[in-house]
C-alpha cells in the first residue's frame, strides 16, 4: 500500500516540477505577495501632500508651518496664493492636506486672542484622512498648549494651573507599529492556503480532464490511497513555500518570530487538512481544470477578504463575524501572529488549533466520501 | 451547385515540392500532386505521417517550409486568406461548439462563410436534412453521437458550397453505418464538381477514393488509383495461405525460401512471394511436413494494406530505421 | 471588416456565456458578492476599539479620565484591570485591544502642576487600528486635559483666556469619512479586472484548447472581427456590473455621486474595453487557459487590488513601488472614479488621467488585433 502512495506520489510532484505554470504558481505568487504586502500594503501615513496658504506670514504661523514640516509627517508641496488654488490642488489630489492662514494670525495670537486657521483635508480617502486630523490636531494642539502655557504663566502670575495630562502610548509586540509585521506572517497563511488549494484541485481534476482518471478507476487503488497520493506531495509544497515566506520575512524584512517554530509547524500542518480537504472537495465539483481554477478563486477571495487578513474581524457586522468562524483562514492568521508577533505559545492559541482541526476532519471527511463514490 | 469543369481545366488543388519543417523534425517532406475538380482524392497513411500537416499547409493555417502549393487557384504561401473564402475544412476534432444548439452551430458558420439572408433558410435546412437530425435541431451537440456530429460538422464546413473541400480524417471513432452515410455524401459533393481531399488511415476508406496519395514519414511514396497502385507498384505477389492454427503457422510459413514477408490476414496469412506458381506448391509442402493441415493456397489480387505494408517495409528497409515522432 | 461575421462571433460567444453557470457566476455573482462585502462588512475605519482600564489612582479625575476615554465612539470599555497581566491576557485574548494605565500619582501630580502622564498600551500587531486608536485617545485625553484646566481657571476666578489656536477641520469630499466612500468607486476598476482576468483571458485559448479555433482559422474570419466579436459579450456584462455598482452604490450604500454619471459610464466603458483586451491578450498569446488566466491573475487583478490606490494609499508606499504603481492603468481609472463620485470634478480636472486611459484601451486592442494570428504555430 505504501508502495503505490508512494508511486503516485512520485508522479505528482513530476508532473507539478515539469510543468512551468504551477511552478510559477509555488514560486512567483509569494514573492508577488510577499513584495506587495511587505512594501506596498501599509496604512502607515507619511509623505502628506500639504498645501499652505499663509496670508499672514508672521513670526507666529511661520512657526506654526515649521511645526507641521518638522513633525515628520507632511510635505509641504506648494505655497499657495489663494483659495482658488487650493481647491484646484484638492481637486487632482495633488494636496492631501491644506493648511490655511488668514491675516492677524500672529496677531490675534499674540494679543491673546483666538487665532484662527483652516485645516481642509481630503476626506477621498478616509483612512488616511483620519490619520492626518490625528497628526494636524495634535500638532495644533500641541502648539496652542504651548502658548496658553506661556500666556498663563504671564496672567496668573503665582497661581498655578493643572499640568496638563500627557498621553504616552506604547504598543505592545510591533513597537514602531510597522504594516509590514502585521502583513507578512499573514502572508505566510494566504500563501499556503492558495497553494495548496490551486494544486490539490487541479491535480485531481487534471486526470479526469485527460482521462487517465478511469484508467486509475480499474487499477487496485483504493481510495485511501489515491488520496494520500494527490494530497501528501502539495502538502509537502505548501510546507516547502511556508518555509520560503517565513525564511524571507525574518531574515529580509525583518519580522520578529517570537515564538515557537515547532508551534508554527506543527498548526501549519493541521491548516493544511483543512487547505487539503477544500481543494479536493472542489476538485469534485469540477471537469475542467480551467473550472478548478474559477471555483478555487470564488472561495479564496472572499475567504481571503473575511478572514482578518487586510481588514480587522472586529469591524464587521455581527452576523458578518459569525460567518467568519467558517473561514480557516481566520484561526490561521490568529496562531501565525500569535506565534511571530506576540511569542503566543498552545496555551493562549489551543482553541484555533482544535477549531482548524475539527475543520480539516469535517471537510476531508466529506471529500474524501465523494471521491470514494467516484473510484467505487 | 458548382458545375463539373471539363478535363485539362487547371487542378483544384496542386501542391509542388511542398515541406514543413518543426525545428530538426521533418513532417512534411517534398510532397507533389494535383486533384482535379470533381474528383475524391485520398491521402493514406499512419498517424504522424504527416497528413494533417500537409492538408493545413494547404488550408493556410500553417505556413510552408519550402514548396508552393495552390488551392482553387490561390497560392498556398502568398494569399492563404483567399484560400480560406474558397474552401470547407473539417478539421480532425470535428470543432463544433458543445454547448451550442445544432441550429446555433449552422447559424453561426453560417455568419461567418457570409451566405447570402436569400440562401440562408435553404443552406440551413440542406444541413439539417443531410445530416439526419430534423428531430434534433435544438439539441446540444454535446449529447450526440458520433455519426450525427460528423455529418453536422461536414454540413457547416460547407455552407458556402465551396469549389475544395478539406476532410481531415473524419470517419475517426465514428460507427461504420455512419461511415458508409459519410462516404454517400463525399460521392455526392464530388459528383457535382467538388473536389474533395480527404485523410484517412483506413485502407478500407482508402478504396472509395479516385485517387490516392501514400504518405509515410512525410514523404510520398506512392501515387495513383487504387487499382493502379495494386497492380503497379507490388513487385511480390500475395499468396492466401489457410490452415489450422495459422499463429503457429507464421514461423514455418516464413522459413520457405522465397517468401519475403508474412503477415495474419483474417483466418489465415498473406505471404509476399516472388513467384506465386512456385512457392504455392513448396507452402503447402512444408506446412503439412511441420504438421499443420493446410487448406487453400492461392494467388489473391493485393490489398490496399499489402501494398502499403510493401512499400513500407521496402521503405525501411532502405533507409534504417527510425523511431516514430509523435507530434 | 464584416459587421456579420463580427456579429456571428458575438452572438456565439453570448450563448456560451449564458450556459456557462460558472462564468455568469464570476461576472456577475462574485461583482455583487465584493460590493456586498466592502458595502457592509469591510472596513479600515476603526471604531468601538476593545479597551481595559487600570486605574491605578483611583480619584475622581482618574474616574473622569477613563469615562472621556470609554465615552467616546472610537473605544468600549471591556472592563478593568489589576495588573500588567491582566492587560496581558486581556489582549492575548484578544478581548482589548489596548489598556489604558493610570498611575497611583495622576491626582497629585495633575494638582500640582507637573505633567501628568498616563499609559495607553495597543496591541500592535493591527498596525492600522493601533495607529488610529492612539490618535483618538491622544485627542480624547488633550480634551480633558484643556477641559481640566480651563475649569480651574474659573475656578481661580481667572478669566479663562480664549484658546489660542482654532483649528476648524474641514473634510472635503468625504465629510463623514465613511470608508465605504473610498472603496466603493474603486471597486468597479476590481470587478471590471475580475471579468478580464477570469473570464476574456480564457475564451481565446479555449478555443484552441478545443480545436475549434483551427476551424475558425481557416475560415475567411478576420483576426480583429474575431477579438471585437469576443470582446462584445463580456463588455456587455462588464458594463452591466458598472451598473450595477452605481445603482447599489446609491441605494445601498448611500455613496454620494457628485459628478457627471454619463462621464463615469463613458470612462468605464474606455477602461473596460482596454481590460477586457489585456485579458484577452494574455489569452491570445499563450493559448493555454491555465497560463492565460494565471498571467492575468498576477499581471492585471492583484495590481488592480493592491497597487491601484484602491486598498492602499499609494503616497504611502515606498518609492519603488510608487514607481510601478504608474504602470497599474486600474490606478489612473480609481482615481478618477474618486474624482468623479467624490469629488464632483470633470473633464477639467480629469483630463490627463483621461487621456491615458484612452491611450491605454487603445493600445490594447490594437495589440490584441495585431497578435492574433490565424495559422496553427
Amino acid at each position: 500500500m505504501f508502495e503505490r502512495v508512494w508511486r503516485m506520489m512520485v508522479k505528482e510532484f513530476l508532473q507539478v516540477l515539469r510543468n512551468p505554470r504551477m511552478v510559477g504558481v509555488i514560486f512567483v505568487a509569494p514573492m508577488i505577495q510577499l513584495v506587495v504586502f511587505g512594501y506596498a500594503a501599509t496604512t502607515d501615513v507619511r509623505r502628506v501632500t500639504t498645501a499652505v496658504r499663509d496670508l499672514d506670514n508672521t513670526p507666529e504661523s511661520r512657526e506654526l508651518v515649521e511645526r507641521f514640516v518638522r513633525s515628520g509627517y507632511f510635505l509641504v508641496a506648494e505655497r499657495a496664493g489663494d483659495d482658488a488654488r487650493v481647491r484646484w490642488l484638492l481637486d487632482r489630489g495633488q494636496a492631501q492636506l491644506a493648511l490655511c492662514l488668514d491675516e492677524g494670525f500672529g496677531a490675534d495670537l499674540r494679543g491673546g486672542r483666538t487665532a484662527r486657521l483652516q485645516l481642509i483635508v481630503d476626506g477621498t480617502d478616509s483612512n488616511t484622512a483620519a490619520v492626518v486630523l490625528g497628526y494636524a490636531g495634535r500638532i495644533t494642539g500641541d502648539y496652542s498648549g504651548q502658548v496658553l502655557a506661556e500666556g498663563l504663566a504671564r496672567a496668573a502670575g503665582a497661581w498655578q494651573p493643572p499640568g496638563g495630562v500627557e498621553l504616552r502610548a506604547r504598543s505592545w509586540f510591533n513597537e514602531n507599529l510597522e504594516s509590514r509585521n502585521f502583513y507578512v506572517p499573514g502572508v505566510v497563511a494566504t500563501i499556503t492556503m492558495l497553494v495548496t488549494l490551486i494544486l490539490t484541485s487541479m491535480a485531481v481534476v487534471r486526470e479526469r480532464e485527460i482521462g487517465t482518471m478511469e484508467q486509475l478507476m480499474v487499477t487496485p487503488i483504493s481510495a485511501a490511497e489515491f488520496i494520500a497520493g494527490k494530497t501528501l506531495p502539495f502538502a509537502l509544497i505548501g510546507v516547502g513555500d511556508a518555509v520560503l515566506i517565513v525564511l524571507v520575512g525574518t531574515l529580509w524584512f525583518g519580522v520578529p518570530l517570537r515564538g515557537s517554530l515547532v508551534l508554527l509547524f506543527g498548526s501549519l500542518l493541521v491548516f493544511l487538512t483543512v487547505a487539503l480537504g477544500v481543494g479536493l472537495f472542489i476538485s469534485t465539483l469540477c471537469q475542467t481544470q480551467q473550472q478548478a481554477m474559477m471555483s478555487t478563486f470564488f472561495f479564496f477571495f472572499p475567504a481571503i477578504l473575511l478572514s482578518g487578513f487586510m481588514f480587522p474581524i472586529a469591524n464587521m457586522p455581527e452576523p458578518v463575524q459569525w460567518l467568519t468562524y467558517l473561514d480557516p483562514l481566520r484561526y490561521f492568521l490568529v496562531i501565525i501572529r500569535g506565534v511571530f508577533l506576540k511569542g503566543a505559545g498552545l496555551a493562549v492559541l489551543w482553541p484555533q488549533i482544535a477549531a482548524l482541526g475539527v475543520m480539516g476532519a469535517a471537510v476531508f471527511t466529506l471529500a474524501a466520501g465523494r471521491i470514494r463514490k467516484t473510484l467505487a | 451547385m458548382p458545375e463539373a469543369r471539363p478535363p485539362g481545366a487547371s487542378p483544384a488543388v496542386s501542391a509542388r515540392e511542398l515541406s514543413k519543417r518543426f525545428g530538426d523534425f521533418v513532417a512534411v517532406d517534398r510532397v507533389s500532386f494535383e486533384v482535379a475538380p470533381g474528383e475524391i482524392f485520398g491521402f493514406l497513411g499512419p498517424n504522424g505521417a504527416g497528413k494533417s500537416t500537409t492538408i493545413r499547409m494547404l488550408c493556410g493555417i500553417l505556413s510552408p517550409s519550402g514548396g508552393a502549393g495552390t488551392v482553387a487557384g490561390c497560392d498556398v504561401g502568398r494569399e492563404p486568406e483567399k484560400i480560406k473564402a474558397r474552401i470547407g475544412y473539417m478539421s480532425q476534432k470535428f470543432s463544433l461548439y458543445e454547448d451550442l444548439t445544432v441550429e446555433e452551430n449552422i447559424d453561426f458558420y453560417s455568419g461567418i462563410y457570409r451566405i447570402p439572408r436569400g440562401r440562408k433558410r435553404q443552406r440551413k435546412e440542406w444541413a439539417i436534412r443531410m445530416a439526419g437530425l430534423a428531430e434534433h435541431r435544438r439539441t446540444r451537440t454535446a449529447v450526440l453521437s458520433g455519426g450525427w456530429k460528423q455529418r453536422l460538422a461536414l454540413g457547416c464546413a460547407v455552407l458556402h458550397e465551396p469549389p475544395v473541400v478539406f476532410l481531415d480524417e473524419p470517419t475517426s471513432g465514428v460507427d461504420p453505418l455512419s461511415r458508409r452515410r459519410f462516404w454517400d455524401l463525399i460521392y455526392e459533393m464530388a459528383g457535382s464538381g467538388t473536389a474533395v481531399f480527404v485523410t484517412t488511415h483506413y485502407l478500407d476508406e482508402a478504396e472509395h477514393c479516385d485517387r490516392l496519395g501514400l504518405i509515410y514519414r512525410g514523404e510520398l511514396i506512392a501515387l495513383g488509383g487504387p487499382a493502379e497502385l495494386k497492380t503497379r507498384l507490388m513487385r511480390e505477389q500475395v499468396v492466401e495461405v489457410l490452415c489450422d492454427r495459422p499463429a503457429e503457422a507464421l514461423e514455418a510459413v516464413a522459413a520457405v525460401p522465397g517468401v519475403r514477408e508474412v503477415a495474419l490476414y483474417g483466418a489465415g496469412l498473406h505471404a509476399l512471394v516472388g513467384d506465386a506458381e512456385a512457392a504455392a506448391p513448396a507452402l503447402g509442402a512444408r506446412l503439412a511436413a511441420a504438421g499443420f493441415r493446410p487448406g487453400r493456397i492461392e494467388r489473391i489480387a493485393p490489398s490496399l494494406e499489402d501494398v502499403f505494408v510493401s512499400l513500407i517495409e521496402e521503405r525501411d528497409r532502405a533507409g534504417g530505421a527510425v523511431p516514430e515522432v509523435e507530434r | 471588416m464584416s459587421l456579420r461575421r463580427l456579429w456571428a462571433v458575438a452572438r456565439k460567444e453570448f450563448l456560451h456565456v449564458r450556459r456557462d453557470a460558472r462564468s455568469l457566476g464570476m461576472g456577475i455573482a462574485m461583482p455583487v458578492l465584493l460590493l456586498c462585502l466592502f458595502g457592509w462588512a469591510l472596513t479600515l475605519d476603526v471604531d468601538r476599539v476593545p479597551l481595559v482600564v487600570w486605574d491605578q489612582c483611583g480619584s475622581q479625575s482618574s474616574r473622569d479620565l477613563a469615562a472621556e476615554l470609554a465615552g467616546s465612539r472610537y473605544f468600549a470599555l471591556r472592563g478593568r484591570a489589576g495588573s500588567y497581566a491582566e492587560i496581558e491576557r486581556a489582549i492575548d485574548r484578544r478581548e482589548a485591544l489596548g489598556a489604558l494605565v493610570i498611575p497611583p500619582d495622576f491626582d497629585r501630580r495633575l494638582w500640582t502642576g507637573r505633567g501628568a502622564p498616563v499609559q495607553l498600551i495597543v496591541d500592535g500587531s493591527d498596525a492600522n487600528t493601533a495607529t488610529i486608536a492612539s490618535g483618538y485617545a491622544q485627542a480624547a485625553v488633550r480634551g480633558y486635559s484643556q477641559g481640566v484646566v480651563l475649569r480651574e481657571i474659573r475656578r481661580a476666578g481667572l478669566r479663562p483666556p480664549a484658546p489660542p489656536l482654532d483649528p476648524r477641520a474641514r473634510v472635503w469630499f468625504n465629510e463623514d469619512l465613511t470608508g465605504r466612500n473610498y472603496i466603493i468607486p474603486g471597486l468597479i476598476a476590481v470587478i471590471m479586472m475580475v471579468i478580464a482576468a477570469l473570464l476574456t483571458a480564457l475564451t481565446v485559448a479555449r478555443e484552441w484548447e478545443r480545436g475549434t479555433m483551427e476551424q475558425l482559422v481557416s475560415t475567411p474570419l478576420k483576426g480583429p472581427e474575431l477579438v471585437l466579436g469576443k470582446l462584445l459579450p463580456y463588455f456587455a456584462i462588464g458594463m452591466f456590473d458598472v451598473l450595477l455598482a452605481v445603482l447599489m452604490g446609491a441605494f445601498l450604500f448611500g455613496v454620494p455621486m457628485r459628478g457627471s454619471l454619463a462621464l463615469l459610464f463613458a470612462m468605464a466603458a474606455v477602461f473596460l474595453a482596454g481590460a477586457l483586451s489585456l485579458g484577452m491578450l494574455f489569452s491570445i498569446v499563450t493559448r493555454s487557459q491555465l497560463l492565460a488566466s494565471q498571467m492575468a491573475m498576477v499581471l492585471t487583478f492583484l495590481p488592480a487590488f493592491l497597487l491601484s490606490g484602491l486598498m492602499y494609499a499609494i503616497p504611502n508606499m515606498p518609492a519603488g513601488i510608487r514607481a510601478v504603481t504608474y504602470l497599474v492603468p486600474a490606478r489612473y481609472f480609481v482615481h478618477l472614479l474618486r474624482g468623479i463620485y467624490l469629488k464632483g470634478v470633470g473633464l477639467e480636472v480629469l483630463a490627463p488621467e483621461a487621456a491615458l486611459l484612452a491611450a491605454f484601451s487603445a493600445a490594447m486592442i490594437a495589440l490584441a488585433m495585431r497578435k492574433f494570428r490565424k495559422k496553427l504555430t
